[in-house]
C-alpha cells in the first residue's frame, strides 16, 4: 500500500515542472519587446553626491545621486547606450538604488542633438511574481497532488470572476456595489465548494451555511454601525478609493471574510457528515453540540489569520505617522481603525457562522426526536 | 460609544456565548496579539533593528496564537515548533524576494496619502517590508500547523502503534483536506482588503504590464504568495515535528 513518493510518474512530473519554471524565467527576464515601455538594462553605475536631509521632527536620511549607463533593451533604439541619473535615500520609500545588472523602465526618452536622453521611472518587477507563482505551483503539485490542482483551479477561477466583477462594477460607475460583490460572494462560495467538494449534498450544506453565516454577520455589523453612527470610523483615511468609499469599505470586509467562513464551515459541516455516517440515527441536538465543538476550536485561530493580515498591511503607514510627530492614537485612527472594523467585522461572520452552521447542518442531517 | 468598541463587545460576548471559556481565550489572544503588533510599531519607531522586532514580535504571536487557541499540550508544542521552523526558513525566502522584487515603502498610488509627511524617516522601508510579510503570514502558519496537529493527536490516540512513516502520510492526507479552503481563506483575505486598488487598476486602464511591475501589487501577491508556501511547507513540517516528540507526551 505504502509504494514509493518517488514514483516514475512523479519524477516525470518534477522535470515537466522544473522544464515549465526554467522556460517561464526565461520568458519573464526577455520579455522586453512586448512592453512599449522603453525598459534598459544598468551597466554601469557612479556614485555621486550625498546630501544629508533632516526634517522638522529631526528624522536623519541621506540622499545619494547615482549616474547610472544603461543599455536599452527593447524599443527603436535597441542596443544603445545612454546615461541617467538617479537620486535615493537610505531609506528608499518611493525612490530606489540602482545595482549593475537590474532592469530599469525609462520615461520620456528623447534624442537630442544626436544623444538620447531619458528619466528613470522604476523598476522591473514582473520575474519575482512569475517565480513565485511557479514555486507555489511546484509545491502544491508535488505535495498535495490532486487536491493541490484544484486548489490552484479554484483561486486562478476566483481571480478571474473577481476581475469581471471589477469590470461590472466600473461599467455602473460605481452604483450597487453591494449588489455587485454581495453576488460576486455568492457566486464566489458555489464556484470554490463546487470544486473543493464536488457536486454534493455536503457541498450544498456548506454553501447554504456560508451564505447565511455571512450575511447575517454582515447585517448585524451594519445594525452596529447605524446604532453607534459610526463614530471612530475614518473612512477618509481608506486608500486608493476612486469610488464612494462606504459601500465599497463594507464590501471589501465581506470578501475579506468570506474565505474564513468557508473554511469554517465546510470544518464543521464535514464534521457532521462523518457523525451521521457513523450514527445513521443521531440526534439533532447531538450533531448541533458536535459542530459548535469543532467551531469553538477553529474559530479562534481563524480570526487571527485574519487579523494579521488587516493590520500588518497597516504597519508601515502607521509607522510613518508615528515619525511624522503624531501621536499614537491619532495614528491608531488614521491607520488602524479601517482595519480593525474589518477584524472585528470578519470576527464577528465567523463565531455567528459557528451555531447557524451548526444548526443548519443538525437539521438537514438529524432524526428529530420525539 | 465608539463603532470598534460597540463591534469589540458584540465580538467578546458572541465568542463567550459560542465558545464559553475557549472563546473567552480567543478573544484575549486577539487583544494581545493586537498589542504585540502595535508595540512591534512603536519599537521600530523607536529605531530598534526591524529583523529583531520581526523576530521577538514573531515568536511571541505564534505562542499567543497557538498556546491560547488549544489545550492539549501535545498539538500545541508540536504545531509551536513547527511553525517556528517554518517561520525561520519564511524569513529567508521573504528576504531573498524582497530583495530582488525592492516593493518597500510607497507607491506612486499612495502619493494623495503621503502629502505633506515627510517620508525620508530615517528607518530602511526594506527592513519594516520584511517584518509586515514576515507578520501577515502568521496566523495562516499557526492555523495551519494546528489543523495538522490536532488531527496527528487524534490519529495517535486512537492507534498509538502507528508508523512514523504513517503519521507522515495521515499528516499529507490532512493537509490535502484543508488546502483548499485555507487557500480561499487567504485568497479572500487578501484580496478582498484591496478591491480599492483593483478598482482604481481598472479605472484608470493600467495595462497588464504596468500592474506586473506595479510596487503595490507585486508586494501585494508577493505577501499572498509567501502566505501559500507558508502553508504548504507546514505540512509536512508539523507531521515530521508530530514523529519525533509522539514518544515525548503520553
Amino acid at each position: 500500500m505504502h509504494s514509493h513518493y518517488w514514483s516514475r510518474s512523479r519524477m516525470i512530473m518534477l522535470a515537466v515542472l522544473l522544464v515549465i519554471g526554467a522556460g517561464a524565467m526565461l520568458l519573464v527576464t526577455h520579455n522586453q519587446r512586448f512592453y512599449r515601455r522603453p525598459i534598459a538594462r544598468v551597466e554601469q553605475v557612479h556614485a555621486g553626491a550625498v546630501q544629508k536631509t533632516t526634517d522638522q521632527f529631526k528624522n536623519v536620511d541621506h540622499e545619494h545621486q547615482q549616474r547610472l549607463t544603461v543599455r536599452l533593451l527593447n524599443t527603436a533604439h535597441r542596443g544603445e547606450r545612454l546615461t541617467v541619473n538617479n537620486t535615493y535615500s537610505d531609506s528608499q520609500p518611493m525612490d530606489q538604488r540602482y545595482h549593475r545588472g537590474d532592469q530599469i523602465f525609462l520615461s520620456q526618452l528623447r534624442q537630442h542633438h544626436g544623444r538620447l536622453n531619458a528619466n528613470v521611472s522604476g523598476y522591473k518587477r514582473d520575474g519575482v511574481v512569475v517565480f513565485l507563482v511557479w514555486l507555489v505551483s511546484l509545491l502544491l503539485i508535488m505535495m498535495m497532488g490532486q487536491a493541490g490542482v484544484l486548489a490552484l483551479v479554484s483561486v486562478v477561477v476566483n481571480a478571474l470572476l473577481f476581475i469581471i466583477a471589477i469590470e461590472v462594477d466600473l461599467k455602473n460607475n460605481g452604483e450597487h456595489v453591494m449588489l455587485i460583490f454581495g453576488s460576486l460572494a455568492v457566486i464566489f462560495t458555489l464556484v470554490s465548494l463546487l470544486l473543493i467538494l464536488g457536486p454534493t449534498k455536503k457541498m450544498l450544506a456548506t454553501f447554504g451555511a456560508t451564505v447565511i453565516g455571512t450575511f447575517t454577520a454582515l447585517g448585524l455589523s451594519l445594525l452596529v454601525f447605524s446604532m453607534t453612527h459610526q463614530r471612530g470610523i475614518y473612512y477618509e483615511s481608506m486608500q486608493y478609493v476612486t469610488q464612494v468609499p462606504r459601500p465599497l469599505f463594507v464590501a471589501e470586509t465581506l470578501l475579506g471574510s468570506l474565505g474564513a467562513v468557508m473554511d469554517e464551515s465546510s470544518d464543521i459541516i464535514a464534521t457532521l457528515f462523518e457523525l451521521k455516517q457513523l450514527n445513521p440515527a443521531v440526534a439533532r441536538r447531538q450533531l448541533f453540540l458536535a459542530g459548535r465543538n469543532v467551531g469553538k476550536t477553529i474559530m479562534g485561530p481563524l480570526i487571527n489569520v485574519l487579523f494579521l493580515i488587516f493590520m500588518a498591511e497597516t504597519f508601515t503607514s502607521s509607522l510613518l505617522y508615528i515619525k511624522n510627530g503624531n501621536s499614537w492614537g491619532y495614528t491608531f485612527a488614521m491607520n488602524m481603525s479601517l482595519g480593525t472594523v474589518q477584524s472585528l467585522v470578519s470576527g464577528i461572520g465567523i463565531v455567528l457562522a459557528v451555531p447557524l452552521v451548526s444548526l443548519f447542518g443538525a437539521l438537514l442531517l438529524g432524526r428529530r426526536v420525539r | 460609544m465608539s463603532t470598534i468598541t460597540a463591534l469589540g463587545l458584540v465580538l467578546l460576548v458572541l465568542m463567550v456565548a459560542v465558545g464559553g471559556k475557549q472563546g473567552w481565550t480567543a478573544f484575549l489572544s486577539l487583544l494581545l496579539n493586537f498589542g504585540f503588533l502595535y508595540f512591534a510599531i512603536i519599537l521600530v519607531a523607536f529605531h530598534v533593528p526591524p529583523l529583531f522586532v520581526t523576530i521577538t514580535t514573531g515568536i511571541i504571536i505564534l505562542a499567543v496564537t497557538i498556546f491560547m487557541g488549544e489545550d492539549d499540550l501535545r498539538t500545541t508544542v508540536t504545531a509551536f515548533y513547527a511553525a517556528l521552523i517554518v517561520t525561520g526558513v519564511l524569513i529567508a525566502l521573504i528576504f531573498l524576494v524582497e530583495h530582488w522584487a525592492m516593493v518597500q515603502g510607497f507607491g506612486t498610488e499612495d502619493s494623495d496619502d503621503l502629502e505633506g509627511m515627510s517620508i525620508l524617516i530615517g528607518i530602511s522601508y526594506f527592513k519594516v517590508l520584511i517584518t509586515v510579510t514576515t507578520l501577515s503570514t502568521l496566523g495562516a502558519i499557526a492555523e495551519a500547523a494546528m489543523a495538522i496537529a490536532a488531527g496527528l493527536t487524534e490519529i495517535l490516540e486512537a492507534h498509538p502503534d502507528v508508523s512514523n512513516r504513517q503519521l507522515m502520510t495521515s499528516g499529507m492526507a490532512i493537509g490535502r483536506q484543508i488546502i483548499g479552503t485555507t487557500f480561499n481563506t487567504l485568497f479572500f483575505g487578501f484580496f478582498g482588503g484591496f478591491l480599492a486598488l483593483f478598482i482604481w487598476f481598472a479605472g484608470l486602464h493600467y495595462s497588464l504590464g504596468t500592474i506586473m511591475n506595479n510596487k503595490i501589487f507585486v508586494a501585494e501577491m508577493i505577501e499572498i504568495l509567501i502566505s501559500f508556501v507558508g502553508v504548504l511547507l507546514t505540512v509536512p513540517t508539523t507531521a515530521w515535528i508530530m514523529t519525533r516528540r509522539r514518544s515525548k507526551i503520553k
